[in-house]
C-alpha cells in the first residue's frame, strides 16, 4: 500500500501553519546546534596544538596529561631522540606565558609565547620559508593576527614590549585563541632561550627519514629512552586531549545537557503540533480505520508527518545556526563552526525527536474508536 | 455416493453464499451492566442482492447493531456471520479484511480537508484487491462522482464543498471499492431530495446488479419504497419486519 503522501499533504494544508510549525521545530534544532557547537569548539580550541604539528611522531614528557597543563620535558631528550636511527629531525616545541604591554592603554596582558628552532617550523601556522627567514633575526617574532583584540592593533614592523624587552613584529601568523590563551607570539628558540635559559620544551615533534616505518621508529624510540617520555602520533595525541577534555572537565555532561534539553523541546513541539493535529481530525483518522486501514498505514501517516517536520525545522534551523554560529564566532574567536561531524549530529536527533514525538502521538491515534463514529 | 455428497456440499455452499449478513441470537450491552442490553436476541439475515432499511424510535439499538456487523464492535452472545467470517473471536487482522468488504457510509462524512474528492476516492482504492492506475482510478472517481450529482467537483476539497456534497463524496468512498456488503446510517440525513435519490438509485443499482447488499438505518419514509425488506427495531429487538412490494421511489 502506498498513500500520496497523506501525511504531508495534511501538514501542508496550511503554509502559515506549517512554517510556525517549522519555526517552533528549528528553536530546538538551534538550540542543539549552538551546545554541540561550543562543545566542538572547545574540544576544538584544546586540540588546537596538536592540530596545528607537522610531523610524524610527538613526544611529551610521561607526567603529562594533556597540553594545557605546564609538564614540560628534559631538553636533553630531544637531542638524545634526534640520534635513534629512522629520526630525521626532532625539533623542540616551547610554551611560555608573557605580557604583552598594550600600546593603547599601557596594560600589561598575558599572551601566550610558542617558540622552536628557527631553521624547523613544526607548526602550520603559515608559509615555513617566511617563518623562518623572520625568526632567524635575533628578536625578531610574529604575531597571530587571530588572536582576540585585546592587546591593540599590532602590525608588521612594529616594536612591542615582551616581559619588559623589545621585540620588532616582523610578520603574522594563523593559530587562534583557545579557552585559556587569549592571543599568540611566535619567536625562535634560540631568542627565548636568552631571555629565559632554563625554560623546559613541551613537547618535542619528530619528522621521519625518508622510508623510516613509523612503528617501528617509535619502537626503537621508546626503547632509547628513558620511561619519562611518552610518544604518541599527532593522530593519538589529539584524541588524547579530546578524551581528557571530556573527562577532567565537566563540559561534556554540561553541554549533553544542553542538548538533551533542545531534544526535549524539540520532541514536545513536535509532540504538540503533532497532537493538534490528530486530535482535530481523530474522527477522519477513525474512518480509515473503519475502512479497513492498518495500524502500519496510520503509523506511516503520522510518522511522516513528524518527518516533514523535524527535516523542515533542521533546514531551518540549520540556516538560523549558521547565523548564530557567525556571531558566537566573532565573540569568542572560538572555532565555532558547522561541520559535518555537528550537522549530521544534529540531522540524526532531529530525527529521533520526531520519531519519539510520533509515537507517543500515534497512541491517540491508535486509540481513537471507529465505533463512535455511527 | 460420491457425486450425491459433493453436490449436497455446493448446495449448502450457496445456500450459505446468498446470505451477506446472519446474525444469531446476538447481544450486547454497553459497560459491565449486562442487565441494561441493548441489543437483546437478535435474529437476523440480510440476504445478497437484499436491501434491507432499519428503523424505529431512537434509542432502539439500530446503530449499535450496525457497530456489530461493521467490526466496528465485538458481539457479546451470539453469533455473527458477514461475507462467509464469523466475527466472534476475529483477529484484528481478520476484522480489517471484513471491513475492507464494507462500504461504511456514516452520519458525518469525515472527509481529510486536505484532499480532493479524487484524493480521497484513490487513497480508498488502496484498499482495493487490486489497486488500479491513476487514469483508471481517475475514470472510476469520475463516473461515480458523476453518478451522484458531483462530476464538476473530482479536484474540489472538503473546504469548497456544501455539506450535502461532502456527504455525496463520503458516499462515493463507501462505493468506489464496489463492496459486497453497504452499511449505511442515515446516508441521506444532510442531502435534498434529488441527491438522496440518486444516493438510492447507485445503491438500488447495485442491489440490482447482484453486486451488493444493503443494510440502511434510516428515518427517511420517502426511501422505505426502495428497500427490500423494513426492520423495525424497539428497545434493542427487532419488532416486526414488513416485506416492501414496489421497489421505485
Ligand atoms: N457508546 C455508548 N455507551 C453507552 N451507551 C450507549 C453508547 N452508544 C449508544 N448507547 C445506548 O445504547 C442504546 C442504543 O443506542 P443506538 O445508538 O444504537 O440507538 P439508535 O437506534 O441508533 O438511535 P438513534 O435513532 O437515535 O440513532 C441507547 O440507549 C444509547 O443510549
Ligand atoms: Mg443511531
Amino acid at each position: 500500500m502506498q498513500s500520496p503522501g497523506l501525511g504531508i499533504r495534511l501538514l501542508a494544508l496550511s503554509s502559515r501553519r506549517l512554517a510556525a510549525a517549522f519555526a517552533g521545530m528549528a528553536v530546538a534544532v538551534v538550540v542543539m546546534f549552538v551546545e554541540l557547537g561550543l562543545l566542538l569548539g572547545i574540544l576544538d580550541s584544546q586540540a588546537l596544538m596538536a592540530n596545528l604539528v607537522i610531523g610524524d611522531l610527538v613526544v611529551v614528557d610521561e607526567a603529562r596529561s594533556n597540553l594545557h597543563k605546564w609538564d614540560t620535558m628534559d631538553r636533553v631528550r630531544i637531542s638524545q631522540i634526534g640520534g635513534v636511527a629512522g629520526v630525521a629531525a626532532s625539533i623542540p616545541l616551547y610554551q611560555v606565558p608573557m605580557g604583552l604591554k598594550n600600546t593603547d592603554d599601557e596594560a600589561i596582558r598575558r599572551i601566550v609565547v610558542l617558540a622552536f628552532p628557527a631553521t624547523e617550523v613544526p607548526l602550520a601556522i603559515g608559509d615555513p620559508r617566511e617563518i623562518s627567514a623572520a625568526l632567524s633575526v635575533p628578536d625578531n617574532v610574529l604575531f597571530d593576527r587571530l588572536s582576540r583584540p585585546i592587546y591593540a592593533k599590532i602590525e608588521p614592523g612594529q616594536n612591542i614590549e615582551l616581559d619588559g624587552a623589545q621585540n620588532r613584529v616582523a610578520g603574522l601568523v594563523s593559530i587562534g585563541p583557545d579557552i585559556v590563551n587569549d592571543g599568540a607570539i611566535v619567536m625562535s628558540e634560540g631568542t627565548l632561550l636568552s631571555r629565559r635559559p632554563n625554560v623546559r620544551p613541551i613537547m618535542g615533534i619528530i619528522r621521519l627519514s625518508p622510508g623510516a616505518d613509523l612503528e617501528d621508529t617509535r619502537a626503537r624510540i621508546v626503547e632509547n629512552l628513558p620511561n619519562d617520555v611518552r610518544v604518541y602520533t599527532p593522530r593519538e595525541i589529539r584524541w588524547r586531549e579530546i578524551a581528557f577534555t571530556l573527562r577532567s572537565a565537566p563540559i561534556g555532561i554540561l553541554f549533553g545537557i544542553g542538548m538533551l534539553a533542545g531534544l526535549v523541546i524539540g520532541s514536545i513541539t513536535c509532540y504538540q503540533i503533532l497532537f493538534n493535529e490528530i486530535v482535530d481530525r481523530l474522527e477522519q483518522y477513525a474512518t480509515l480505520k473503519a475502512m479497513g486501514f492498518s495500524e502500519m498505514f496510520l503509523r506511516r501517516v503520522i510518522l511522516e508527518q513528524a518527518i516533514l517536520l523535524s527535516w523542515g525545522g533542521f533546514l531551518v534551523g540549520l540556516a538560523a545556526s549558521w547565523l548564530v554560529y557567525l556571531y558566537i564566532a566573532g565573540e569568542t574567536a572560538l572555532l565555532v563552526r558547522l561541520n559535518i561531524v555537528s550537522v549530521s549530529t544534529i540531522f540524526v536527533l532531529a530525527t529521533l525527536m520526531s520519531v519519539v514525538a510520533g509515537q507517543l502521538a500515534l497512541r491517540r491515534v491508535l486509540n481513537a474508536d471507529p465505533a463512535e463514529l455511527y | 455416493m460420491l457425486d450425491l455428497s459433493a453436490r449436497s456440499a455446493l448446495n449448502a455452499a450457496s445456500a450459505e453464499g446468498d446470505v451477506a449478513v446472519r446474525v444469531v441470537d446476538a447481544s450486547f450491552a454497553f459497560g459491565p451492566d449486562a442487565s441494561k442490553p441493548v441489543l437483546v436476541s437478535i435474529d437476523f439475515t440480510l440476504k445478497r442482492s437484499e436491501f434491507v432499511i432499519l428503523t424505529g424510535p431512537s434509542g432502539a439499538g439500530k446503530t449499535t447493531l450496525l457497530t456489530l456487523i461493521g467490526t466496528l464492535r465485538s458481539v457479546q452472545g451470539g453469533s455473527i456471520v458477514v461475507l462467509g467470517t464469523e466475527l466472534k473471536g476475529l483477529s484484528p487482522a481478520g476484522q480489517r479484511e471484513v471491513r475492507k468488504k464494507i462500504g461504511f457510509i456514516f452520519q458525518d462524512h469525515n472527509l481529510f480537508d486536505a484532499l480532493t474528492a479524487f484524493q480521497t476516492l484513490r487513497l480508498a482504492m488502496e484498499l482495493a484487491p487490486v489497486r488500479p492506475s491513476r487514469e483508471e482510478a481517475l475514470e472510476r472517481s469520475h463516473v461515480l462522482l458523476t453518478a451522484l450529482g458531483m462530476g464538476d467537483y473530482l479536484h474540489a476539497r472538503p473546504g469548497e464543498l456544501s455539506t450535502g456534497q461532502k456527504q455525496r463524496v463520503a458516499i462515493a468512498r463507501a462505493l468506489i471499492n464496489d463492496p459486497p456488503l453497504i452499511l449505511a446510517d442515515e446516508p441521506t440525513a444532510s442531502l435534498d431530495h434529488a441527491s438522496s435519490k440518486r444516493v438510492i438509485d447507485l445503491v438500488r443499482a447495485r442491489i440490482e446488479g447482484q453486486k451488493a447488499a444493503a443494510l440502511m438505518v434510516t428515518h427517511d419514509n420517502r426511501i422505505f419504497s426502495a428497500a427490500d425488506r423494513i426492520v423495525n427495531m424497539m428497545d434493542g429487538r427487532i419488532e416486526s419486519v414488513r416485506q416492501e412490494s414496489k421497489r421505485q421511489i
